[in-house]
């Protein structure tokens, strides 16, 4: 199995790992699917974009880092390899995030820009990154900007309205960003808005609204529809009820966005996870038969796979 | 072609293929439900009360139209006419599907109980299903599982008794006496319970409900708690 995995891909894939609310375990899995990937014998870089409140290398048990990214976004730095750290898994290397300005946290279009064209260039088999809380554009972009966005959830109704969100400020961008119309730019800001006047109140209504417009534009985001497929991490599952969760997500998005989403699988809640952080030591090497850990290389077979967690699977 | 949740037909709205069977339309239903729930947390902020209350119906609209032939035909029929669904399959040929059988396996077993020729051990399909007289359509939302209406409900899936033998494995006499509420004939009351459990499995119903509908009848008619009162005690 392992071999034919690795046979699988041999292309660079870029992984952004987000959920929109904090606390929900980004960093853990995103760290936790490096290792996974690393042990199956693939060269994997950990970026952490979470320009806020960097704790990535955290939960790999490296301590503050004295090279982050602010030192190539502020360009103390040129060459982004001077930042990359190496950990002691082999195959797995960070780039840790900002830890000092206030700046850094938001960095202008030129800075993304760069720092995207330099990670493109790189030499990995997957870079993963994890992104910060919220929905600002910074974050919104780094996900669109990825092969796959992957949308972690808490069986919670506060990290489930979050998910929601982000997905559509995700889609939305995503839309802003192939329209040149500055009218329809503005029906798409104005859509944002839950309680917007136009009555616009699912993308369905927007694109109804923007064929009204221009009936080919409305066409392009039909199909930006179609291409736009994020997946989903249940994260701290409890019960059976949970796990559907994942599925009823699905079934939702589809019939209020119209969009895909991918269900990849979930981890199950264990106190291991919490004393894995506790000792700040990998909970992939910590505890790596344990539950939580297994359900993580699932997922990370699931998206080597390019599969979805099933409902047969379930039972 | 991305649709809103009015416009889905019937099958995409349970998520189902147009060739589902009876069976999977009955699954489809019950888990498109549970997703669709007022109190399900999955649907937290994205729909209002009233869009998830809408939803809900047309679910059962959907339900209710799908799980009977004859308003499952004429809905076809429409979605065709509006080029929704391709061309009906061929009818499948009108070959003798079951055949008498010719040894006797359980001395039980009744003249009229056949095999199908598909093999032994193959489940059932409910296209197969020999045309029946008139069956009155019993509710989906049955008030109550007595007997007759779990063999109505077997019925309408085109099932025979033999069939959901070898389904459970429970023996036809038995499920024939459940379905007649032979209530004398039937066994203790904790292997009813078994029986029903297996039955309400096969026939795609909520397991709890229906034996425990079941059982308050047995209950009412041997008076169950009484007959163990009054044993005398040794």
């Amino acid at each position: 199995m392992m071999i034919e995995l690795q046979d699988a891909l041999r292309k660079k894939e870029i992984w952004a790992i987000g959920g929109g609310k904090g606390g929900i375990g980004k960093s853990l899995i995103t760290g936790n699917i490096g290792i996974c990937l690393a042990r199956l014998k693939q060269k994997v870089l950990l970026v952490d974009a979470d320009l806020g409140g960097a704790n990535l290398h955290t939960t790999l048990g490296i301590g503050v880092p004295e090279t982050t990214l602010s030192d190539f976004l502020n360009r103390h730095t040129e060459n982004i390899q001077d930042v990359i750290i190496n950990t002691s898994i082999p195959n797995l290397s960070l780039i840790s995030g900002a830890q000092d300005f206030l700046d850094a946290a938001n960095p202008n279009f030129a800075q993304k820009t760069r720092l995207l064209r330099h990670l493109e260039t790189l030499d990995a088999d997957f870079i993963l990154l994890d992104l910060g809380a919220g929905t600002s554009y910074n974050i919104i972009d780094f996900f669109l900007f990825s092969d796959h966005g992957i949308l972690v959830v808490l069986p919670e109704p506060t990290a489930i309205e979050n998910a929601y969100r982000f997905i559509k400020s995700a889609f939305y961008r995503r839309f802003k960003k192939v329209v040149t119309h500055q009218g329809i730019k503005d029906l798409i800001d104005a859509a944002m808005d839950q309680k917007n006047t136009m009555g616009v109140r699912t993308p369905f209504d927007l694109i109804e609204r923007v064929k009204q417009m221009e009936k080919e534009v409305g066409e392009i985001l039909e199909l930006e529809v179609l291409k736009f497929r994020p997946k989903l991490i249940v994260n701290q599952v409890r019960t059976k009820n949970d796990i559907q969760i994942g599925f009823s997500m699905k079934s939702a998005c589809q019939k209020y966005f119209g969009i895909n989403l991918e269900y990849l699988g979930y981890v199950e809640y264990d106190d291991c996870v919490w004393q894995s952080i506790r000792s700040k030591r990998p909970l992939a090497i910590e505890y790596p038969y344990s539950r939580p850990s297994r359900c993580i290389e699932r997922i990370v077979n699931n998206l080597l796979r390019k599969e979805q967690f099933t409902l047969s699977m379930l039972y | 072609m991305i649709k809103k949740i009015e416009d889905l037909n019937f099958y995409e709205l349970l998520e189902i293929s147009p060739q589902a069977t009876s069976q999977e339309i009955h699954k489809a239903y019950e888990r498109i439900r549970r997703v669709y729930d007022p109190n399900s947390i999955a649907l937290y902020s994205l729909f209002t009360s009233e869009e998830t209350a809408a939803i809900h119906q047309r679910i059962e609209e959907a339900y209710r139209t799908l799980v009977y032939e004859d308003n499952r035909k004429k809905y076809d029929a429409m979605l065709r006419s509006r080029n929704e669904l391709p061309e009906a399959p061929p009818p499948p040929s009108p070959a003798p599907k079951f055949q008498p059988r010719s040894i006797q396996i359980s001395p039980t077993a009744r003249q009229e109980d056949h095999y199908a020729d598909s093999g032994a051990g193959a489940m059932p399909q409910t296209a197969q299903r020999p045309e029946q007289g008139e069956i009155s359509p019993v509710s989906p939302f049955v008030a109550e599982f007595t007997g007759p209406v779990i063999k109505l409900l077997r019925e309408q899936r085109g099932l025979s008794v033999r069939d959901i033998a070898e389904m459970t494995k429970v023996s036809v006499r038995y499920l024939e006496f459940i379905e007649e509420e032979n209530f004398k004939k039937l066994p203790a009351r904790a292997y009813i319970r078994g029986f029903l459990m297996l039955y309400a499995k096969a026939l795609g119903y909520d397991i709890e409900r229906m034996s425990s509908d079941y059982l308050k009848r047995y209950d009412a008619a041997t008076g169950f708690p009484f007959s163990l009162r009054k044993k005398p005690e040794g």
